[in-house]
């Protein structure tokens, strides 16, 4: 019933590696036979890349595992055939199926910890293969090992072959990891969210050693991830899955661009791309939730969150994979692609806000110092005791209605600070006051009613937020009591119902336990609990990291809107400076307990940058294909907060610490340079190396343009100029579902009406550190704008008037 | 000497007549569970595997046999019929009509009779020590794992020294006389039956601190409830008379909670460590809650699946150590029909007569089994979830 996907016209001549036909896999439990992919076809040429994406539960990493044929005892492939090499694996003996495990497929999963032995040394784990597979000597299964080690960029190969897994940072395992796949020379390598459990800066080294895999060393790659931008980096062809099924497949640039299914564009949508902007433009969440895989609807899964939806077309009958016209190899499951005006926005979502007007300062924070003392045993005494000092000098203010995000990578303090600011852990020094109140050495139990149900906090994991043992609504109803809100038991019980209202959740959840609410579901109670006090100050620890894109969308826009309607303060800790981006008024980077940037968001996301900042934004995947970006790597790993390296804390990965004379970086802790209207960075940088900086992120400008001509329309430094936050180059305005024929338009209309340009955006430029060789400048996007040249211009012009400046939304 | 026997087969069928009421409880109690095991939470999901069945309907036999002891049992355990002394399986009682299904032991008493009479010491004590060996070490765990630090360096020490010491050398010292004379065993007990009153009262305190009237009821029910069942196990002083505990059954009670509070400590202390680190404990925090709060309503909730499993393993062996110190002659009257004593009482003359020592051996292997499938399916059933 279903197209596969081939395209020999591409690779004349070659045999895809892997080709998926129509693959079916259930999963066979005590309450009966659960379909977990259905219908599912791909192929992978020899070289390439698939990324799968999809939100958890769509079956992606089920494919995968079927591939493999590792679907534990209950999972069975209940149709279908995967081809490896032109072979039917469904024909393979145990026996060659082994021969194949491991040799010709290599599978890399998301914990790197589990994939290696812990009692092993990495050499000998890493030698082990050669000698299984290749049946050569010691010595020559050294050397492999040796050089892969190499292959894979870690420093001190030799070193690295000695130590056991549990020596090496996460980072680390997770190339030993690949170095271990790649050392049977594998045709095809499955990676299984890849870099999920890594830090963002760590991330960006392990993307940019699989993008090189399949020039290097020929090999095919499925990549199964959650995240957009990741795929975009990595591969060369997407699937999108959705409950059980592929919707859409095609090259990165139609799926991108050109997406031609509603959930594919709903992802887009709700993912805060550049140009997202919490005011003008904010983010448009998928309306209700997967499907559960026994409760999926007749016809299209997507069906009932479909704006597009159709009441007898689209759940008339299963709908197979159909070939989008002009677009090679690129299909989608859903029969009303022709007919859906895909630049309409659905009704509601051209909402937009007063930008708020920050009030009173309410939380200062002044020179806050927190050190811990690590000591050995408590009773026999022991080991001497050392001083880990997680929190230095910070010092910053919130003020009220403001969104100020604290930015910074695993082991930066940002978790401390808020212990602090919570009464969890007292300060060593320094002053917090909330409102007039100092609060810096008061825990919580010695804090008034009223101060705790001040500061409140919204929490990280939403499977662990709420007490899986009571009930929604007398977890709520507790808290209200813990903050004297309501005379009575009645009080308490209206004021709940009013809080899930708050927080638009259906009343009868009330009754409901935590395990029977999905991930947003319980991050929404979390939310009602901590507004519950009228907050003054609410401490958001990555409140949406652990949500799936479509839901994450969702609690945002929650979060924000009821903090507008309260005059909340909201401190949004994140490592993601995409949502950082879209959501913060102000911004403070931290790294190693120092803050080592501060200012508003549009002074940190333009340079100049801070060294660190400048990496991390480079660092971030961005699933926009018009987005240009500088590529720097960082070297290493952030050092240990027990052991500091001395003067700068950022010196032992720095790539500008040589442009600084005395060596000072490594001596001296840099002053707090005042950068002007509040932007401050600890550097030692002087003006004209910062001068000298170049944006991370620009826009690639689009169709047919010479770079010469390229042009962004605000100053690099620019403050209320009007288009996205301190971006150079401006974001193409285009309309929330990205038409790019419509886009291309448009881009060509502003590049005319543009004034000269201060610099080009694509040129390189004799940056200092180009020549370091621990940078890699690569430009993403390179050879993809000729992509939105091929699109017939006849579609893009009947929707010039809803795509121009997105006039009708603002009305 | 009584010459009329009957067969095996006869003294099959007459064993499992005599367990009428057993069958009939058992019939209605699991009926009922397999039909609504749909709303009957962990205990329901116990019937969907066979383990679960197995474990349950065990469990179940001797709760019912021990609650059902005088209907079951033709004769008073303590009862000698002289002529019946030594005799075999299916030895009909002259003058009676009634038969000793499995003989009679060395002092002319029903075999069979005792074995369901045993069935109902154990069934209370092992239950109840094992009840009073988890309250004493939650009380202290929860402690010891929220705090940590010098509090759990403290109690660990401490429940290492208990663990440490031999346990049957340990039980010989509380039961000696010279021991019991200096009121030891009462004092501890003193200490142990008043960690449930504490318990409960720390219980209901923190949770409605912010609403009096309700918690006055509670603590006025607590007071008076727990305080009358300490005076009357404590101090054998019950105003009313009606509760009381042998002073030998005391001795027995405490020496096995002291052996098992330690083997609780240290998993509600493990618990405990790894629950602390959860959101949902932060947010307690967060919004002002007490340590005690903390312990008894965020922490100890969660926990409570490994300890339900624990909690049916430690009663198996609680219900071994009784046997164990009933086998010493420790504790218990050396009349007693316990399952421990019968076997002690049946092993000195295994050579000649084995039949008065396997009832016992089998009743006892049946429940510890019962409690050890009924623990198995437990926590199969909790890790699915």
């Amino acid at each position: 019933m279903n197209e596969r996907v081939t395209d020999p016209s591409q690779n004349p001549g070659t045999a895809p590696i892997l080709e998926i036909e129509n693959l079916s896999i259930s999963f066979f439990t005590r309450k009966g036979e659960i379909p977990a992919v259905m219908d599912f076809s791909c192929t992978v040429m020899p070289g390439e890349a698939m990324g799968i994406v999809g939100e958890s539960g769509c079956g992606k990493s089920t494919v995968s595992l079927g591939v493999m044929r590792d679907l534990s005892n209950i999972g069975r492939i209940v149709g279908g055939r995967i081809k490896f090499q032109g072979r039917d694996m469904g024909d393979m003996s145990d026996e060659e199926l082994r021969q194949i495990r491991g040799n010709k497929i290599a599978m890399i999963y998301q914990e790197p910890m589990a994939s290696l032995n812990p009692a092993m040394k990495v050499g000998q784990q890493l030698m082990e293969v050669p000698l299984i597979h290749d049946k050569v000597s010691k010595d020559e299964a050294y050397k492999r090992a040796l050089e892969m080690v190499r292959a894979v960029r870690l420093p001190d190969p030799e070193r690295m072959m000695r130590s056991f897994p549990h020596q090496l940072s996460g980072g680390q395992q997770q190339r030993i990891v690949i170095a271990m796949a790649l050392l049977s020379k594998p045709a095809l390598l499955l990676l299984d969210e890849p870099t999920t459990a890594l830090d963002v800066t760590v991330e960006a080294g392990i993307v940019e050693l699989v993008k090189g895999l399949g020039k290097q060393f020929g090999t095919s790659m499925l990549f199964v991830s959650h995240n957009l931008g990741l795929i975009l980096e990595t591969c060369d062809k997407i699937t999108v899955m959705y409950s059980g099924e592929a919707v859409e497949t095609g090259r990165i640039e139609d799926v991108f661009d050109r997406m031609r299914h509603p959930y594919t564009q709903g992802l887009f949508r709700s993912i805060p791309l550049p140009g997202a902007d919490k005011n003008e433009r904010p983010l448009v969440a998928i309306p209700g939730q997967l499907p559960l895989p026994h409760e999926r609807p007749k016809g299209c899964n997507f069906g009932p969150r479909c704006h597009h939806f159709v009441e007898g077309v689209c759940n008339a009958a299963e709908i197979p994979m159909i070939e989008v016209e002009g677009h090679e190899g690129h299909f989608s499951r859903c029969v009303r692609f022709n007919e859906i005006d895909w630049a309409a926005l659905p009704k509601g979502a051209e909402k937009k806000h007063e930008p708020v007007k920050p009030g009173a300062p309410v939380l200062k924070i002044d020179n806050l110092k927190k050190y811990y003392t690590v000591s050995g045993n408590e009773i026999f005494g022991g080991a001497e005791a050392r001083v880990v000092k997680a929190n230095e000098s910070i010092s910053f203010e919130a003020r009220e209605s403001e969104t100020v995000a604290i930015v910074g990578e695993s082991g930066c303090g940002k978790s401390t600070l808020a212990k602090v600011l919570l009464g969890l852990e007292t300060a060593s020094s320094g002053d917090v006051v909330l409102g007039n109140t100092p609060i810096q050495s008061t825990a919580i139990e010695k804090r008034e009613v009223d101060t705790i149900s001040s500061i409140q906090m919204v929490f990280q994991n939403p499977f662990d937020t709420l007490n899986p043992s009571h009930s929604i609504g007398s977890q709520i109803i507790r808290t209200l009591e813990k903050f004297g809100i309501g005379k009575t038991v009645a009080d308490r019980e209206k004021r709940m119902f009013e809080l899930l209202d708050l927080v638009k959740l259906p009343r009868a959840f009330a009754v409901r336990k935590p395990r029977q609410l999905s991930g947003g579901q319980k991050q929404r109670i979390g939310v009602a609990r901590a507004f519950a006090g009228a907050a003054k100050v609410v401490v958001a620890d990555e409140p949406v990291s652990a949500l799936d894109v479509s839901v994450q969308a969702a609690v945002t826009e929650l979060l924000m809107e009821i903090q507008r309607k309260n005059k909340t303060t909201m401190l949004f800790i994140s490592h993601d400076l995409s949502v950082v981006r879209y959501i913060a008024d102000r911004v403070v980077v931290m790294y190693l307990g120092h803050i080592v940037e501060q200012g508003s968001t549009d002074q940190i996301f333009a340079p100049p940058y801070h060294p660190y900042t400048e990496a991390l934004l480079s660092a971030i995947p961005i699933a926009d294909t018009s987005v240009v970006k500088k590529h720097i790597v960082l070297e290493g790993d952030i050092p240990s907060a027990m052991n500091p390296p001395p003067g700068c804390p950022f010196q032992t990965r720095c790539r500008y610490k040589r442009l600084v004379p005395d060596n000072l970086c490594e001596t001296k802790l840099p002053p707090l340079k005042d950068l002007g209207a509040g932007h401050r960075s600890l550097c030692w940088l002087d003006d004209a190396q910062l001068a000298a900086m170049e944006p991370v992120i620009s826009f690639d400008r689009g169709v047919n343009v010479p770079v010469s001509d390229v042009v962004p329309t605000d100053e690099p430094h620019g403050e209320g100029a009007g288009t996205g936050p301190g971006f150079a180059g401006a974001p193409p305005q285009r309309p929330h579902g990205k038409t790019s024929d419509a886009d291309a338009e448009s881009e060509m209309e502003r590049i005319e009406r543009a004034p000269p340009p201060p610099h080009g955006s694509r040129e390189i430029t004799g940056n200092p550190g180009d020549s370091s060789p621990d940078k890699l400048q690569t430009e993403v996007g390179d050879g993809r704008q000729a992509v939105s040249g091929e699109v017939t211009p006849g579609l893009g012009k009947t929707r010039q008037s809803e795509v121009d400046g997105n006039e009708p939304n603002r009305s | 000497m009584p010459t009329e026997t009957i067969g095996a087969l006869a003294i099959i069928i007459g064993v499992i007549g005599r367990f009428w009421p057993v069958w009939i409880a058992l019939a209605i109690v699991l009926t009922l569970s397999f039909t609504f095991r749909g709303r009957l939470g962990l205990y329901g999901q116990l019937f969907e595997s066979g383990v679960g069945v197995a474990g349950v309907t065990i469990c179940f036999f001797w709760l019912f046999t021990a609650m059902f002891a005088h209907v079951i049992a033709p004769f008073d355990p303590l009862t000698q019929v002289a002529v019946m002394k030594d005799a075999m399986p299916g030895t009909v009682v002259p003058d009676q009509g009634l038969v000793y299904y499995f003989g009679g032991d060395k002092l002319a008493r029903d075999v069979f009779s005792r074995m369901i009479f045993g069935s109902r010491i154990v069934l209370i004590i092992a239950p109840a020590a094992t009840a009073f060996a988890l309250m004493v070490g939650t009380t202290l765990g929860l402690p010891a794992g929220y705090y940590g630090g010098k509090i759990d360096a403290l109690l660990s020490f401490l429940a290492n020294l208990v663990l440490a010491f031999p346990v049957i050398l340990l039980f010989y010292l509380l039961v000696t006389p010279g021991i019991v004379e200096t009121g030891l065993p009462h004092w501890i007990a003193r200490v142990f039956f008043i960690v449930p009153i504490i318990f409960f009262g720390t219980l209901f305190f923190t949770r409605y601190k912010n609403r009096p009237q309700l918690l006055a009821v509670q603590m006025a029910l607590i007071v008076i409830l727990g305080g009358w069942v300490y005076l009357g196990l404590a101090f054998d002083a019950d105003p009313l008379g009606i509760i009381s505990i042998d002073p030998n059954q005391l001795n027995i009670f405490v020496a096995v909670v002291f052996a098992s509070s330690p083997g609780v400590f240290r998993i509600v202390r493990g618990l405990t460590m790894d629950i602390k680190t959860r959101d949902y404990v932060a947010a307690a925090q967060t919004r002002g809650e007490s340590p005690w709060y903390i312990m008894l309503w965020e922490i100890l909730p969660n926990a409570r699946g490994p300890l339900i499993v624990d909690a049916c393993l430690r009663i198996g062996y609680t219900t071994i150590l009784l046997g164990t110190l009933g086998y010493f002659g420790l504790g218990l009257a050396p009349e007693s029909p316990d399952w421990g004593t019968a076997i002690k009482d049946a092993s000195r003359l295994l050579r000649s007569f084995i039949h008065p020592a396997l009832p016992p051996v089998v009743a006892l292997m049946t429940f510890v089994l019962g409690l050890n499938l009924l623990a198995d399916a437990l926590r199969e059933q909790s890790l699915k979830d």
